[in-house]
């Protein structure tokens, strides 16, 4: 299992220098108050995690990993806890991020706003990656790009849709619930999309 | 004697292709040879012994019911996959020591200094025989009893391929290691295969040791006017060119007794793949 995790973590050493470039453009946008980071953060790990997917099968990477013992249970389980640690290093680098910046502009640090946007970041980008896996793991990255946009985007309008429906009262309960309950909610995500994603692979060929 | 790897009526159907309920064994410390066409089921039969793809029939290798427990012992080159092209030599031995229990970063960087493969140099930088010896490299160093490997010397030069050969060649001095081995490249197997089995259109035409072929089997050049006193049960294929005829023969010195003739030559296992399909 170590092994696999290494090698995607190896692809996420090798590919960041790309993502750093992104990653200074968002603190710029950020700084300048033009850009609420908690929101386009997460789709930094998003954005990794694919690219990775893309070598994978740019090299025909699953073929080869089916030769390695244990190669049909480790390379999902091994996605998914890299996912976990990319989030954690994201989310990290919102509170850091956020921090400097009240540093800098002298703003006092806002502990509420910093520890919300932890875990709206965590919620969002767990979501869209449970999501995501399965439907890459059935049908490859190429095919899964268009799904993806195609279900990022009905998740986004379907939840803009649904606030506007409910009123605010309520809308705020079920914040309070998400946000009290959070860990359980995305550790059943989680959970539900691992196992899906293990079903699939296990029938998979390559 | 033990088989380390024993198929029995293989099969696997595709849109347009069939794989066509093969069967056949290799002894420990033999080399198989695998020969076809492109398209004829090789890399098809590879993935299935692998467990790449899902099958009909029964795979056991290195006499292991779990498939999981025998590949910790298989050392595998498949023709097109591999590790993504971003990573190096020394990522993929930091890789490998998280995978295999008994992989030995000492004999990978031994192999990767008798190759000259550079360490921190991505795969994608690498020329194609480099890479294919960097496959063979990391297919090699955690002491597997069963190589697999899928066109292993394709897109070397044959000082490299020479090389190569000789790593099989001294990796089957273990009795308890044994090697399948897919090629194009005939000439190379004839060099170490014990046992050439050929596959056409899904079906296995020919499994035979690889002496028997290369001794008693052989190439009877004759005219048109010869060719009809020969006994058809007595030749495998004939090939018509417009003033010679070549035929496949099972047993050169008993053709050459029976009908006296002097043209017969040895074959190799190229004219024989080419006699097999080409021929009538």
């Amino acid at each position: 299992m170590l092994g696999f995790i290494k090698k995607d973590l190896l692809i996420v050493k090798r590919t960041l220098k790309t993502f750093l470039v992104i990653f200074i453009f968002y603190a710029i946008l950020a700084y300048t108050g033009d850009l609420d980071l908690s929101f386009l953060l997460p789709f930094l790990s998003v954005l990794v995690m694919m690219s990775s997917f893309s070598y994978d099968a740019f090299n025909k990477w699953d073929s080869y990993a089916l030769t390695l013992p244990k190669g049909r249970d480790n390379v999902v389980k091994a996605k998914y806890i890299v996912t976990l640690i990319l989030i954690l290093i994201t989310s990290l680098l919102v509170i850091l991020l956020y921090s400097i910046i009240s540093f800098i502009k002298k703003e006092p640090i806002d502990i509420n706003m910093i520890l919300s946007n932890f875990v709206g970041n965590i919620i969002g980008t767990i979501l869209v990656e449970c999501v995501m896996y399965p439907i890459i793991f059935k049908w490859g990255i190429e095919k899964a790009r268009i799904a993806i946009l195609g279900i990022v985007a009905i998740f986004v309008v379907g939840l803009g849709l649904l606030i506007s429906k409910i009123d605010k009262t309520t809308l705020n309960i079920l914040f309070d619930y998400i946000f009290k309950f959070w860990y359980i909610f995305i550790a059943i995500i989680f959970i539900i999309s691992l196992l899906i994603s293990i079903k699939i692979y296990s029938q998979k060929e390559y | 004697m033990k088989n380390v790897i024993e198929v029995k009526n293989l099969t696997k159907e595709y849109k347009g292709f069939k794989l066509d309920n093969i069967s056949f064994n290799l002894p420990v410390g033999s080399i198989m040879g695998f020969i076809g066409e492109n398209g004829a089921g090789k890399t098809t039969t590879i993935k299935s012994l692998l467990d790449i793809i899902k099958y009909e029939g029964s795979i056991k290798l290195l006499n292991k019911e779990n498939k999981n427990e025998a590949l910790k012992d298989i050392g595998v080159v498949l023709d097109d996959a591999f590790f993504p092209e971003i990573l190096n030599a020394l990522d993929i031995n930091s890789i490998m020591k998280g995978i295999y229990s008994n992989w030995d970063s000492k004999l990978f960087f031994q192999y990767l200094i008798d190759f000259k493969i550079p360490k921190n140099k991505p795969i994608k930088n690498l020329s194609k025989g480099m890479h294919k010896k960097l496959e063979i490299a990391v297919a090699l160093s955690h002491h597997p009893k069963l190589l697999i490997l899928d066109e292993p010397t394709t897109g070397l030069d044959p000082v490299a391929r020479s090389e190569i050969i000789e790593i099989f060649q001294n990796f089957v001095v273990d009795p308890d290691c044994s090697i399948f081995i897919s090629s194009h490249i005939t000439s190379d197997l004839e060099h170490i295969a014990d046992y050439i089995v050929f596959i056409n259109e899904g079906k296995i035409i020919l499994n035979e040791k690889c002496s028997t072929l290369l001794e008693e089997y052989g190439i009877v050049k004759c005219k048109k006017e010869e060719f009809v006193n020969i006994d058809n049960k007595d030749y495998l294929k004939v090939r018509k060119y417009r003033y010679d005829y070549e035929l496949l023969v099972k047993n050169k010195k008993e053709f050459k007794r029976k009908y006296k003739m002097e043209l017969i030559e040895k074959i190799s296992l190229e004219e024989l793949m080419v006699l097999m399909l080409k021929g009538e």
